[in-house]
């Protein structure tokens, strides 16, 4: 009996100190871990915001998380969104600009785990280029046959599908906002 | 994504050996003769499915209340080996012929990354308590799947000429890589066309 | 034994990856960039010889009964070190990584090495063994990643931290038509084989020899 009281104690130990372990190297690592989510975000944001100032921050329905107005003095310029969508290797979450019309500022591609080489392309800038524009008068293109250039996309159809539709329904609830 | 879809996931798209290469040691190791890969692959299935159920509790109910989320790692790998521990003890009580077939392969278990990987990528993608029990079952029998189809392989290689160098592990690889180059065609994107998201 | 065999026994003769063929769960996952060989090398190197440290100095503290549990939690315990301060300060590291960070736990040659080494030998010897295996899986984790970058990507990435800092040396011709299956799962399966098969071509000529 006393062999198993000492055996349990041995195990507990090396638990307890363990334990405290992590938690202070959580005390240290925590607040940087959180500091760079807010960075990145704030980072995205602000090159996506095409030049206006961020407003006051909602929230979103269905598939987006937040909207952010985009203010020019006080009147609404446009909103960033923030859109949940599907892509090769999960679930994708990028933040978009619009203008009031609908028309596409700019976007950018954020938690992802993509293929790299393929769907990963999609953290490039140049990607999110190809729906720049479009909203208002033209369509978001959809269907990679709708793009200047298809190859571009080729090998990964189903990011450009996730990417693409989740543009286009950010474009469909900002319109759906009318300017408010 | 569906019960459905969850299934046909872990199956087959992310088939874990063949795809993610959770598992691979054993996966080499007993591949020999079909018997104790099924054997194998039994066991897996048996700890992935309970494996996912404890570990979403002991997180869900015990790590969040008390904001502890940062010691999952120790706290699922540790409850993996008190539970296989407490498999093989059922097992050997209740039925000793099932412990006969699997108990060999028991201790093996708990240094699977399979077991670990599914506990593991269940919470990553926020699945409910039913949807996790799916997922573990799943992997384990994706697992079951690739480990059968590649002793039935290798068995065939023993009576097959193979260059020396190539003969055992690199061999077993290369034919591992060829039915992974086949698995591709359970693409991600037949989950999004059979509408299974 | 003397000391520097203990070192460099890991990096040839007992190759982890090649040779003793252990953890082969994160030489396949995470190879398909340099870099991210690099990082998933020098998290378990760490693992490694804290573990290995830490188990040496107990060695006689803790009861035979109960040491698997016992090595377990210390492990993990360094995992998860690695796995906050990964997060904390190159994060970029930390998700190409994923899920593989967390399973350094069950690599199995973090556990092989504290159960076949570490529990008999001295603190100093067994530092050495973790460096040397640590530098061998590394190396291992490198040529394989290596491999199928050049072939599956035309490239190869020595730094990618951020999109400022990133050095990518592209080879010219694969990089337009690259053989994408290398950097899928049975690129992963196939380099492995041929690279076994060279390790055993190699070594039974030594043999002939010696």
């Amino acid at each position: 009996m006393k062999q198993y009281i000492k055996i349990a104690l041995i195990l507990f130990a090396i638990c307890a100190v363990s334990a405290a372990l992590l938690a202070g190297v959580n005390a240290i690592t925590a607040p940087q871990i959180a500091a760079n989510a807010l960075k990145e975000t704030s980072a995205a944001l602000m090159d996506i915001s095409g030049g206006y100032s961020l407003g006051e921050k909602r929230d979103g329905e269905g598939n987006v998380n937040y909207v952010i107005t985009l203010v020019d003095g006080k009147t609404i310029m446009g909103y960033v969104l923030e859109i949940n969508s599907n892509g090769y290797g999960g679930p994708i979450t990028l933040v978009a600009s619009y203008k009031t019309s609908g028309e596409l500022i700019g976007a950018k591609m954020m938690a992802n785990s993509e293929t790299p080489g393929l769907g990963k392309k999609s953290e490039e800038s140049w990607y999110m280029q190809q729906f720049v524009g479009f909203g208002a008068d033209k369509p978001i293109p959809t269907s990679k046959n709708d793009l200047a250039d298809p190859s571009l996309v080729s090998g990964a159809t189903v990011t450009f599908t996730g990417v693409s539709s989740a543009i286009n329904n950010g474009c469909e609830y900002v319109k759906s906002l009318g300017g408010n | 994504m569906s019960y459905i879809g969850i299934i046909i996931t872990y199956v087959f798209v992310q088939n874990f050996i063949l795809v993610q290469f959770m598992g691979l040691c054993p996966f080499i190791g007993v591949s020999k003769n079909s018997e104790s890969a099924l054997g194998m692959g039994m066991a897996v299935t048996f700890v992935t499915a309970v494996a996912s159920v404890v570990c979403y509790m002991v997180y869900y109910f015990l790590l969040v209340p008390f904001a502890l989320e940062y010691l999952k790692t120790v706290a699922f790998i540790l409850v993996i080996a008190a539970l296989v521990q407490l498999v093989e003890m059922v097992i050997r009580k209740m039925t000793p012929s099932l412990y006969k077939a699997l108990g060999i392969f028991l201790p093996l278990i708990t240094t699977n990354c399979a077991v670990l990987g599914i506990a593991i990528l269940n919470i990553d993608n926020g699945y409910n308590l039913l949807e996790s029990f799916f997922a573990g079952l799943a992997a384990g029998l994706g697992f079951t799947l690739a480990i059968v189809l590649m002793s039935n392989i290798r068995e065939k290689l023993e009576l097959t000429p193979v260059r020396k160098s190539y003969k055992g592990v690199p061999i077993a690889f290369i034919s591992a890589g060829l039915m992974a180059l086949a698995f591709m065609a359970f693409d991600k994107s037949l989950i999004t066309n059979l509408h299974l998201v | 034994m003397s000391h520097t065999k203990e070192l460099t026994k890991g990096i040839l003769k007992e190759n982890p990856v090649f040779i003793i063929m252990l953890g082969m769960c994160p030489t396949l996952g995470v190879t398909t960039q340099v870099f991210n060989a690099i990082g998933m090398g020098a998290g378990v190197m760490f693992v490694l010889l804290c573990s290995n440290i830490i188990i040496s100095l107990l060695r006689k503290v803790i009861p035979d009964s109960i040491r698997i549990p016992s090595y377990i939690v210390i492990i993990a315990s360094f995992v998860t070190i690695v796995e906050m301060v990964m997060h904390a300060y190159v994060p970029a590291v930390y998700s190409a990584l994923g899920v593989y960070l967390p399973l350094i736990v069950v690599n199995c040659i973090i556990l092989g090495r504290a159960e076949a080494f570490a529990n008999k030998n001295t603190v100093l010897d067994s530092a050495l063994d973790a460096i040397g295996m640590g530098v061998g899986f590394t190396l291992s984790l490198i040529l394989i990643a290596a491999i199928r970058e050049i072939l599956g990507a035309g490239q190869i990435t020595l730094l990618n931290l951020s999109e400022s800092a990133r050095i990518i040396i592209t080879v010219p011709g694969l990089k337009d038509s690259p053989i994408r299956v290398m950097t899928l799962a049975a690129g992963a399966l196939l380099v492995m084989g041929y690279l076994k098969a060279l390790f055993n071509w190699m070594g039974d000529r030594k043999a002939k020899r010696g």
